[in-house]
């Protein structure tokens, strides 16, 4: 059994809208949480809820890759965060505890379904021949110089989301939280509970792998 | 003497000007006579200015966060 009083609250602060609450928008998370635990203020909840809904559900939907499933996974998390956040003593930075959760979450539920992806090593993966040269690979495909219009188009935007679709499993987590959530390595190391020399080479390796995968994608669009 | 191998090998730490003086010169001196290396620095420069796009992506829709409210709702009403 669990206080079911946070819950009511939660409930009541997934409003659907952004927080009114502008002053907060600077607020450390952990402050919010404290607002939220000792004096009730729902408004701190709010924001809380804005700055991850959509954060736990774009990780869920990046392992899961499954709407169903991330969206489940967010519903999981949230109840998580209503069963312990009164437990949340800030030990870790409450962003990291949450991608942690949201992980854990999406992993068991790709067991439970046993749909877990046979992991491809990308270890070996360089773009570069036998003799270490680049000749003849990537010049001719070079696509940097395109307009930003065009690049950054809802259609180039997609073609983007396709190709990191592409990553293997655990490159595409790590791609997802250190190129798109911005996190660092050391946070990523964290969440993921593997070393940060790991995190490099996942994130060297899915980066050559998703740059040949974009180059060949917008060749075949520009034709 | 640098080649490709050593531009592709260090271009996480090319990127974040992570690379000792003389590594950097070296990798330099390369790709300035190299036009694969440099259209492979700027593709993977291009490259992560794109996916950083993605963070602004939303996904959650008006109709997951209902769904969401209902969820926990009736998990109140089960406890």
């Amino acid at each position: 059994m669990w206080e079911t009083g946070f819950l009511r609250k939660i409930i009541s602060s997934i409003t659907g809208g952004k927080s009114n609450r502008e002053s907060s928008s600077s607020t450390p998370d952990e402050k919010l949480i404290e607002s939220f635990i000792n004096e009730n203020d729902e408004g701190a909840f709010e924001e809380i809820v804005n700055r991850y809904v959509d954060k736990i559900y774009g990780l869920a939907l990046r392992i899961t890759r499954n709407q169903n499933d991330a969206e489940e996974v967010l519903q999981d998390v949230f109840l998580t965060l209503a069963k312990k956040i009164d437990t949340f003593r800030g030990e870790a930075k409450f962003s990291s505890w949450l991608y942690r959760v949201t992980a854990n979450a999406s992993y068991m539920r790709l067991r439970a379904e046993r749909k877990h992806e046979t992991d491809i090593s990308l270890e070996d993966y360089v773009p570069y021949d036998d003799n270490g040269t680049l000749m003849g690979r990537v010049a001719s495909k070079d696509w940097s110089l395109r307009p930003d219009k065009a690049l950054f188009s809802k259609e180039a935007m997609d073609i983007i989301e396709r190709a990191v679709e592409e990553l293997p499993e655990s490159y595409r987590v790590v791609f997802h939280l250190r190129d798109i959530e911005g996190l660092s390595n050391e946070e990523a190391s964290q969440i993921l509970g593997i070393s940060v020399p790991a995190i490099k080479s996942r994130l060297h390796r899915g980066r050559l792998f998703l740059r040949d995968r974009l180059s060949d994608y917008f060749h075949e669009w520009s034709k | 003497m640098a080649m490709c191998k050593d531009i592709v090998d260090n271009i996480v730490e090319y990127i974040e000007s992570e690379l000792d003086y003389n590594t950097l010169q070296e990798l330099e001196k390369h790709s300035g006579e190299c036009p694969e290396c440099q259209a492979f620095i700027r593709t993977y420069k291009r490259m992560l200015e794109l996916t950083g796009k993605l963070r602004e992506r939303t996904f959650v829709t008006p109709q997951i966060r209902t769904r969401l409210k209902d969820f926990l709702k009736s998990q109140v009403s089960t406890n």
